[in-house]
């Protein structure tokens, strides 16, 4: 268990690895950077600037950046901010926690939805309930996300029962934690509810189909054939074996969910990381992008390694293997 | 394969020709340019095409009225039941260039201005935007953008995808570990964060042809990793089918090999994969120029089209601004349906 | 032609079946008649035999039974009575009742009937659970006590274990026990044997006999091979496409003169025809031709009066140069593979050839045989140049294989499977004449000409030059394979497993169909195979392998006298399936 869950944790490290030394070889390639931009200001002398370089080390080659880019991971301050002259965590981590504040619900509420739904139109499949789930995913699939929150915000508009965007209303640090609560989730509940239907319609439809592959085997034929009941055969027999693909795609569906997540946030302004790192790329303020990304990067990891740990709990063949 | 699947990948098909044709001819569907600006009426609504006039007397020939703003309001309109324009086909107006060479001045519909009418005559059948330019005709040029980036961004990562596939598969170790490790990266992180840290790195302004073709090479650079997988696994399993063991056997070359046996079998995986690919570059595409890295004004996109909707007075009072979202729905279900019948129709071929 | 309506006389009876079809529509869009207007009809504790080959529809009859068809199969016509009961009315709730504790189905392949991801026991206690109302401890009292009498002597590690942790036969097992923890009284079994090796074959036979016994059940043993029913059917029909031809007991079918009904019960009769004819010089070519009916495969049958006795002689009698060069030699072969646990770092070698030894006479016909993971396929595989060995030569008539040239057209390999061996994009005559493509030889006309000329000579019809590969039966393909290998010209020709996916009767066919190949062209053949079906028809020498050594060289006559103890387990297991040796264990 500890081998196999440790081989997974270092195959995480090695992507973040990976996708570090991927932005850095691409930010080497980019024309210009924010001290760059920082010449057009006359205010600022060339001695100023270089000055300024040489503090941040930009004028340094590749692998020495990279060096002392991870040696300020090391110190926990993920580089540093030119915009706002503070380190680029201290910027990143409140944004972080807001992140995971929509998008955690939003992968638990999707998922509890669509294993049940997938499961019974796999069940039923052909029929008319099976044909409604795949007009509707196909519809939801086919709605661009960012017409979802424009939506969203048009309800909230018209209705006036849902705030305009945002995290929380005027004033709310004064209320008590219990008003404040109610606050955040009544700010919480259309943003949510745009990343649940943005992301709800594949994995319905791949539990769907993972439940076919199963349904059509010829063990359920047999388990049929020994007269269990539909509910049992449903749920107790071929969802566990439908499992594997299902949990491999949780890791995927983190993934998916950060993209309709960073959406969502910048449409809707809730002030998580996709915000910031929009207005970090447009004042190419570098360390803050290459942080948002590691930490998107991150979270991903954290998923798939949570998928690993089901797949581990679900699958005896992976048990003994490992 | 069933008749309702056949049906289905010829329906899908045509849709998709028969739409993107509209869109390349842009110039001659748009009653107006991209870029034609109605000062007199900026957030004009969706226009309703009459037969039946206010007398109740029935028209041949479907007309518009004119616009007129209603009291105390700069942009707000009612129609202005004394001005009838009918709506004639094979117009002359504007002039318009189709495929870079091809000058016109024939549109296939629109209004004219009546000789002693001071009001000009407008048809805004989608509405306009602020500028009062007609949305119509923007979402048709705005396809040439959104629709072709998706194909254009498709096509490399597509051919990106079978070369890297192809040299991993046939080559094996190490190369296939190198790039299949990079691919994965590719395929795990999430495209939306991967597209703008790319993107990121790349200057910011540029003319609009460069940066349809910057945000084209980016997109095909982030997405390769999905056809190259699939591509790398079917090689991997037709170089051990035993028709390729055989024709080893008749002394075939990796050459033959890969242009008689493994390549037509990459088809199969590789052409459904462009029909899936194709939509989600689409919304690519629509993303970045939604959040302002991609093509920018004057010419437009599905993407910076939806940009003005961001702001609250202009999404509640105009909903038609929201219309360039819709665009790339029926887009997404056709690919989409001609996806799913395509595999199916290979996959019983074989 | 069938005895059919003469339904047995029990009057109490359990299933009567009047008039049933079942179609399915295939994936092109056809319609498929597996079961064709079909009456049964089985008395209480009646075991009834169904026999028939590939395709005939004996498989959906058992689907049809329990109400069980796939999704693209329909139930056309007919009634399934089972005690008066109407299968096709019945409720859902009562035929899911009826499954499992009236009627039990065990199905083929024994890795797949059981769920991968639920311990068995939990498996079990569910079948319990759909039928009776038990607490956990009466389930686990009644699940050990059934594991135990399918021989199990430590029901609660079974109970624990998931599928994958346990053998194929152990699997079948417990299959068996969940089918029959609800004691069933009538017991469908569908191929339940095919998958698994002679000896664990033996031991489930013995084990269904003597549940069959003690439950006082009822049964339909479905096969395609009439060694089995011997010991277990009191009865047995025998179906083709979709229809019962015939009925009885088996010792009258045998006497049965039905060419189809006699292939399937005494499959090694075909052969020894067909290689009369060619012996006497009769064209063999027509009747090969048109080998799916079963009426020409009749003519051939009918027209012989030999017996596979002085037949065996015969084969022995190959054209035999003695002290000429042979046409491949073997020296000193080894090699060695290293792998790599799935996840794991810890690497551990294989020997799947420690220096073998070989020569093939031109003009001769050797088989090598072991069991799986002997090596024999890796030797295949060296020799065809498909893999490099670590040590030892190749050589052909005398020449080293050229290392810089692996592959050498004169040695042609016919794989296992002939599904995967051809491209089915491919039309017939583009797959056989792609060795000429590959060398450049010929025009276009040219190749195309030889490719009808093979066609013909390995008995398809030439007309269907164009038709796609894919649209062949697998004894079709399997010529079609066998068709392209001759276009390279080869000497050699390796069969790799070449017929164990066919049926019995097509097995019969191909092997007729090589040997009269072999004396028009003076082919080698090195026949790599596990089992013994009409091995002493086939070849003249027989090398047994086993963990990579080459551990004797001998004759298919001589085999059962064998000192080795590998010859003499496969002789015997191969033995253990003809009737003789069932009747004796029982």
């Amino acid at each position: 268990m500890t081998r196999y869950l440790l081989r997974r944790l270092g195959h995480g490290l090695l992507i973040l690895f990976g996708v570090s030394l991927l932005l850095f070889i691409l930010q080497q390639a980019a024309p210009g950077d924010f001290l760059s931009d920082m010449k057009l200001n006359s205010q600022i002398s060339e001695g100023t600037a270089k000055a300024l370089r040489a503090q941040y080390g930009v004028d340094q080659p590749l692998p020495r950046r990279y060096g002392r880019w991870m040696l300020s991971v090391a110190k926990g301050e993920l580089g540093y901010s030119f915009a706002y002259n503070v380190s680029a965590s201290s910027l990143l981590a409140p944004r972080v926690l807001n992140t995971l504040l929509l998008s955690v619900p939003a992968l638990a509420i999707t998922w509890i939805i669509a294993v049940p739904l997938g499961v019974v139109a796999s069940a039923w499949r052909g029929r008319w309930l099976d044909r409604f789930f795949s007009a509707g995913t196909s519809l939801a699939l086919a709605m661009p996300d960012l017409l979802l929150a424009l939506l969203a915000i048009l309800i909230a508009l018209r209705t006036h029962r849902y705030p305009v965007g945002g995290m929380h209303s005027v004033g709310a640090q004064d209320w008590g934690w219990f008003a404040r609560m109610k606050d955040l989730g009544w700010h919480m509940a259309l943003p949510v509810a745009v990343v649940v239907i943005g992301s709800v319609s594949p994995i319905l439809r791949q539990v769907r189909s993972s439940m076919i592959a199963v349904l059509d085997s010829s063990y359920m034929r047999a388990a049929e054939g020994h007269g269990l009941r539909k509910w049992t055969l449903l749920f107790r027999h071929a969802l566990p074996a439908a499992a594997n693909p299902l949990i491999s795609l949780f890791g995927l569906s983190v993934a998916m969910l950060l993209s309709v997540t960073l959406l969502v946030e910048v449409v809707m302004s809730w002030p998580g990381i996709g915000p910031l790192l929009l207005e970090s790329i447009l004042s190419r303020d570098l360390f803050v992008v290459i942080g948002a990304v590691m930490l998107s990067t991150l979270l991903l990891v954290i998923g798939n390694l949570i998928a690993d740990v089901l797949l581990y709990a679900v699958d005896p063949r992976i048990r003994v293997q490992a | 394969m069933t008749q309702r699947k056949r049906t289905k990948l010829v329906w899908a098909a045509w849709f998709l020709a028969v739409l993107h044709l509209v869109i390349l001819l842009a110039g001659f569907f748009a009653p107006y340019s991209y870029d034609t600006q109605d000062r007199e009426h900026p957030y004009a609504a969706p226009m309703r095409v009459h037969l039946v006039d206010a007398a109740g007397r029935w028209h041949f020939r479907p007309f518009v009225y004119g616009l007129k703003a209603r009291e105390g309001s700069l942009t707000a309109y009612e129609e202005d039941r004394t001005q009838m324009f009918p709506v004639n086909l094979f117009v002359a107006g504007e002039p318009y260039t189709v495929l870079g060479r091809f000058h016109f001045q024939t549109h296939l519909f629109g209004v004219q201005s009546k000789a002693g009418v001071e009001a000009p005559a407008r048809i805004y059948l989608l509405g306009a935007d602020g500028f009062g330019r007609d949305q119509f005709s923007r979402i048709l040029y705005g396809g040439q953008v959104s629709l072709f980036a998706g194909i254009l961004a498709a096509a490399l990562s597509a051919i990106g995808g079978l070369f890297l596939g192809m040299v991993a598969g046939m080559f094996g170790r190490p190369l296939d570990d190198v790039i299949m490790r990079v691919g994965e990266i590719f395929i795990a992180l999430p495209w939306l964060y991967l597209l703008i840290s790319v993107r990121a790195f790349l200057p910011l302004q540029m003319s609009s042809t460069a940066t349809f073709a910057l945000v084209v090479g980016v997109i095909g650079i982030v997405g390769w990793g999905r056809p190259a997988r699939l591509v790398r696994n079917v090689v991997l399993s037709a170089r051990e089918r035993n028709f390729v063991l055989a024709a080893r056997g008749f002394g075939a070359g990796k050459f033959y090999l890969m242009r008689r046996h493994i390549l037509p079998a990459t088809m199969s995986v590789i052409l459904p994969q462009m029909a899936l690919l194709v939509p989600l570059f689409m919304m690519a595409e629509v993303t970045l120029s939604f959040l302002g890295l991609g093509v920018g004004e004057p010419f437009p996109s599905w993407g910076n089209m939806l940009a003005s909707a961001q702001q609250f007075h202009v999404i509640s009072s105009y909903w038609w601004m929201l219309l360039p979202g819709l665009a790339p729905a029926p887009v997404f279900l056709a690919c989409h349906a001609l996806a799913d019948s395509w595999q199916e129709k290979l996959k019983s071929a074989v | 032609m069938s005895s059919l309506n003469v339904v047995s006389p029990n009057p109490e009876q359990l299933l009567r079946v009047s008039g049933l079809s079942v179609e399915y529509r295939s994936a092109s869009g056809g319609i498929i008649h597996a079961v064709r207007d079909l009456d049964l009809a089985i008395g209480e504790q009646e075991s009834v035999g169904v026999l028939g080959a590939s395709g005939s529809g004996k498989s959906s009859l058992a689907a049809a039974l329990l109400r069980l068809l796939p999704a693209n199969a329909e139930w056309v016509a007919g009634d399934i009575q089972i005690r008066g009961k109407s299968l096709s009315t019945l409720p859902r709730a009562e035929l899911r009742r009826m499954r499992g504790a009236g009627i039990a189905l065990i199905s083929q392949e024994p890795a797949l009937a059981l769920n991968p991801v639920l311990p068995v026991g939990r498996q079990i206690h569910d079948v319990l659970q759909a039928h009776f109302t038990l607490d956990q401890t009466q389930c686990n009292e009644k699940s050990v006590a059934m594991l135990r009498a399918v021989g199990f002597d430590d029901p609660e590690r079974i109970l624990r274990a998931y599928p994958h942790q346990l053998s194929g036969g152990e699997r079948q097992r417990a299959a068996i026990a969940q089918a029959l923890v609800c004691q069933p009284a009538f017991l469908i079994a569908d191929e339940p044997l095919s998958s698994l090796d002679a000896v664990t074959q033996s031991e489930v036979l013995r084990l269904l006999q003597r549940f069959r016994r003690e439950l006082k059940m009822a049964m339909l043993f479905i096969t395609h091979n009439a060694g089995v029913l011997s010991a277990l059917a009191d009865r047995v029909v025998v179906m083709r496409a979709g229809e019962i031809v015939a009925s009885g007991k088996l010792d009258e079918l045998g006497r049965n003169p039905d060419p189809y009904v006699r292939s399937l019960i005494h499959p090694e009769e075909a052969l020894t025809a067909s290689n009369a004819a060619s012996t006497h010089g009769a064209s063999t070519r027509g009747d090969v031709r048109n080998f799916p009916s079963a009426r020409t495969y009749a003519a051939t049958v009918s027209a012989t009066s030999m017996n596979s006795a002085n037949f065996a002689e015969q084969t022995v009698r190959m054209p035999q140069q003695e002290g000429s060069t042979p046409l491949l030699e073997v020296v000193g072969l080894t090699k060695e593979f290293t792998q790599r646990g799935f996840l794991s770092r810890k690497k551990f070698t294989v020997r799947a050839l420690d220096a073998v030894d070989l020569s093939l006479r031109q003009g001769s016909a050797v088989a090598v045989i072991g069991r799986s993971g002997s090596g024999k396929s890796t030797l295949a595989r060296v020799i065809a140049g498909f893999e490099r060995a670590d040590e030892g030569q190749v050589l052909l008539q005398g020449v080293p294989k050229e290392k810089s040239q692996p592959i050498v057209r004169e040695v042609q390999m016919i794989f296992q499977d002939a599904g995967t061996a051809l491209n089915t994009r491919f039309t017939a005559a583009e797959s056989i004449y792609e060795p000429l493509v590959i060398a450049g030889q010929g025009t276009e006309l040219e190749r195309r000409q030889r490719a009808v000329q093979l066609m013909e000579e390995v008995g398809l019809d030439p007309d269907w030059y164009g038709r796609p590969a894919g649209e062949f039966s697998g004894g079709q393909k399997q010529r079609l394979a066998l068709a392209r290998a001759l276009a390279a010209d080869p000497k050699l020709l390796i069969l790799d497993e070449a017929f164990s996916g066919l049926d019995l009767p097509l097995q019969a066919q191909m092997l007729r169909l090589l040997l009269d190949l072999q004396s028009r062209h003076g082919l080698t053949y090195l026949l790599i195979t596990h089992d013994l079906n009409f091995i002493s028809l086939f070849a003249s020498e027989v090398v047994v392998m086993d963990e990579g050594r080459i551990v004797e060289r001998t004759t298919p006559l001589r085999m059962r006298e064998s000192s080795q103890s590998v010859t003499q387990q496969l002789v015997r297991s191969a033995e253990r399936m003809h009737a003789p040796g069932l009747e004796a264990m029982a």
